[in-house]
């Protein structure tokens, strides 16, 4: 091929010029091979500079383009735009940066101006190696398929819906609301909890482009962002339904810690034993009363189980216990209530104020360890260290737990035929814990609600609509999706169907051709990190634009 | 002894696009100053650099090759650096089984937002290359 290149080096006003002597840079350089024409300009990004190159490719039919100037995290995507509008490829071209990792970081004249004429030359001989690559465009579905009708799918649902998406909601029980409906109160504003959910799964209801499924689950995905095909099956009628969809929302949320692994509690060998939700459900039916059908006179509330076994606050049992101890208030006025914690949770700018709220007569907090609960008679006895490490008993009617909170069974099942990966405590892994809290490995797939991890209504709804801002503004009618450029590609004849690859990509980018044993990429999913390529045996693995030679090429030079 | 005198070497440096090489950027926006030795070449993810690019570029005559990438559990393609760290314990076991001074590779986490660790790392690393002298076995080993 006959290489024409155009060198252009940018004086960045006097950011570059001051600190490098670009003329010897220039000079460096002006007798390379392929070299056409090196220049000089005050500030290649301005409107004047971009349009000064765009002739300077035109006037030198230019085949390859080499700016040095700044970082490329600033303007490497301007200058592949001046390459586009100057009909070359704009993978043809390659910026060094000498301002930067060169000019503002080198005092000494010489030495910067020496690092910036190794830095170029490397950029000349990288760009020798470039290859065209073109950009790929795929038609996408807008529907959303969302798993789990809990809060956070209901809301994701309806905020979806309003934008006219087509919504595939999918809900394992017979009744949509999941475990919201058997709250009676919100805390902290202590609303009722049925006015707020009922009008929602009414409002789903009548919307028509939301098709719900209940009593089903999804039984397969497969394909990628934008075009996933889904196979729903009803768990009654034993039929499946197939559909397309471009985006999944999982929304399976949890459940509770298995309290019989917490022999010490007593839990299911006495009565008046009862779990956080079997309380809520006992105060929601509106009868508060032991075995025997008695008021209670006592309560004790246990916060924390489970904690120690599943390594994580659960972050909400604080709250709805501390909401417990109001039902009981609000119920039998004169009820003594115990609350033994191990560390109290109340973070938010209302929590606090309904933590002292809730103090008064009758109410104490305690901090315990090594709780255990024998039978007293008729009652139970709770044995527990306080703080200074003394036991202690305490004689109550009945015991509620507040256990931990895990991932939904529905999860792991999910994790196993989608691929995507749990974290921590088992629940699903968001794609970076702080930056993309909602998105997962999976482009195209997302998570909301307790799915992610232990959170109250408030947060689980924030997450629904972070799920719903994400999705609209990725997955938009009408456009296509632009899938990653800079991907991997298995060469045919060099792989040894070793799967080494398979187990590395995070994204589930390889797959394995059994007919010829050989591994291939979906250049769909992959997004070009070229880990596969580091890890290929057989080198028969390249990434696009950073192929060994384009590297290897670019470090070479740099070292002469 | 004169300025020019003092022996700068080539260190070949391996940016991961996301973490790292905005961090090297930030320390050059900070105007955070280090030696000229550090010669910058940008991957996307540092789970790229093939072991062999590395022993590639020692033998080529640089003196020293740092790799750079983000933090644990910080990866942008999500664990990728995991994989670095696993292949650079690995190639330093090489080098040291070649007889090739495995102290002229060094591997550190720099996040976007570290251009002060950045450039402490250059200068150290720098540093410590100049006390091990220009790497002898360049030019000597053939690949």
């Amino acid at each position: 091929m006959n290489r024409k290149i155009g060198v252009y080096i940018c004086e960045c006003g006097p950011n570059i010029a001051e600190k490098i002597d670009i003329d010897k840079v220039i000079e460096a350089v002006t007798s390379l091979n392929d070299i056409v024409t090196v220049e000089r300009y005050k500030l290649l990004c301005s409107e004047a500079g971009k349009n000064y190159l765009t002739e300077q490719i035109k006037k030198h039919s230019l085949t390859h383009l080499v700016v040095a100037a700044c970082s490329p995290r600033d303007h490497q995507l301007t200058f592949m735009e001046v390459c586009e509008n100057a009909k070359i490829n704009p993978y043809l071209f390659q910026l060094a940066n000498i301002r930067e990792q060169c000019a503002w970081v080198t005092d000494n004249k010489e030495e910067a101006t020496k690092k910036a004429i190794r830095l170029t030359k490397a950029a000349i001989a990288r760009v020798r190696c470039h290859s065209p690559l073109e950009k790929k465009e795929i038609e996408s579905n807008p529907d959303i398929l969302i798993i789990g009708g809990g809060i956070a799918g209901i809301e994701a649902s309806l905020q979806l819906a309003h934008s006219n998406r087509k919504i595939y909601l999918v809900e394992k029980n017979s009744f949509l609301g999941g475990l919201i409906k058997n709250f009676e109160k919100k805390y902290p504003e202590m609303q009722p909890c049925s006015a707020s959910i009922l009008q929602k799964i009414e409002t789903i209801k009548k919307i028509s482009n939301i098709k719900i499924f209940t009593d089903s689950e999804v039984q397969e995905i497969l394909g990628f962002f934008g075009n996933f095909e889904v196979k729903v099956k009803n768990k009654k009628e034993k039929d499946i339904e197939s559909f397309n969809v471009g985006a999944v929302v999982f929304a399976t949320g949890s459940s509770l810690f298995d309290i019989n692994k917490n022999p010490q509690y007593g839990y299911g060998k006495f009565d008046n034993v009862l779990t956080s939700l079997e309380f809520e459900q006992m105060n929601l039916s509106k009868k508060i009363v032991l075995k025997n059908n008695k008021t209670p006179k006592s309560v004790a509330i246990i916060y924390c189980v489970g904690r120690t076994d599943k390594g994580y606050c659960s972050e909400i049992c604080c709250m709805y216990s501390i909401k417990f101890v109001r039902y009981l208030k609000d119920n039998i006025p004169d009820i003594k209530i115990v609350n033994f914690y191990s560390d109290l949770c109340i973070p938010g700018k209302s929590h606090q104020k309904f933590y002292e709220q809730t103090q008064g007569e009758n109410i104490d907090f305690i901090r315990a360890e090594n709780i255990d609960i024998t039978k007293k008679g008729e009652q139970l006895n709770i044995s527990y260290d306080d703080e200074t490490n003394r036991k202690k008993n305490c004689i109550v009617d009945m015991v509620i737990l507040s256990p931990a909170l895990e991932p939904s069974v529905d999860a792991a099942k999910l994790a196993e035929f989608t691929g995507v990966p749990l974290g921590d405590g088992d629940f699903f892994a968001e794609e970076h814990e702080k930056l993309n809290p909602v998105s997962t490995s999976t482009q195209g797939v997302f998570i909301a609600g307790c799915a992610q991890g232990p959170k109250s209504i408030s947060d689980t709804i924030i997450q629904a609509e972070a799920v719903t801002g994400k999705i609209l503004s990725s997955l938009i009618p009408g456009k296509k999706i632009e899938p990653e450029v800079k991907v991997s590609q298995i060469s045919e004849s060099f792989c040894i169907g070793c799967k080494t690859c398979l187990d590395i990509c995070s994204y589930g980018a390889i797959t394995f051709d059994e007919m010829n044993k050989i591994s291939v990429v979906n250049e769909v999913i992959c997004r070009g990190c070229g880990n596969c390529v580091a890890a290929c045996p057989s080198g028969a693995i390249t990434l696009k634009h950073f192929t060994f030679n384009q590297i290897y090429e670019e470090l070479k030079e740099a070292v002469q | 002894m004169k300025k020019d005198d003092i022996f700068l070497p080539k260190i070949l440096t391996f940016l991961c696009n996301w973490c790292s090489y905005a961090g090297a950027d930030l320390a050059g926006t900070s105007r955070l100053q280090y030696p000229a030795s550090i010669l910058p070449v940008r991957v996307m993810c540092s789970s790229r650099v093939d072991p062999l690019l590395i022993l590639r570029a020692f033998l080529n005559g640089f003196d020293g090759v740092l790799v750079t990438g983000c933090h644990l559990g910080d990866c942008h393609y999500q664990e990728g650096n995991y994989y670095t760290r696993r292949r650079f314990v690995m190639l330093k076991k090489v080098f040291d089984s070649l007889g090739l001074e495995s102290d002229r590779l060094r591997l550190s986490w720099v996040s976007a937002a570290e251009g002060q660790k950045y450039a402490k790392v250059a200068t150290e690393f720098t540093q410590k290359i100049r006390e091990l002298g220009e790497n002898s076995s360049k030019n000597k080993i053939f690949l």
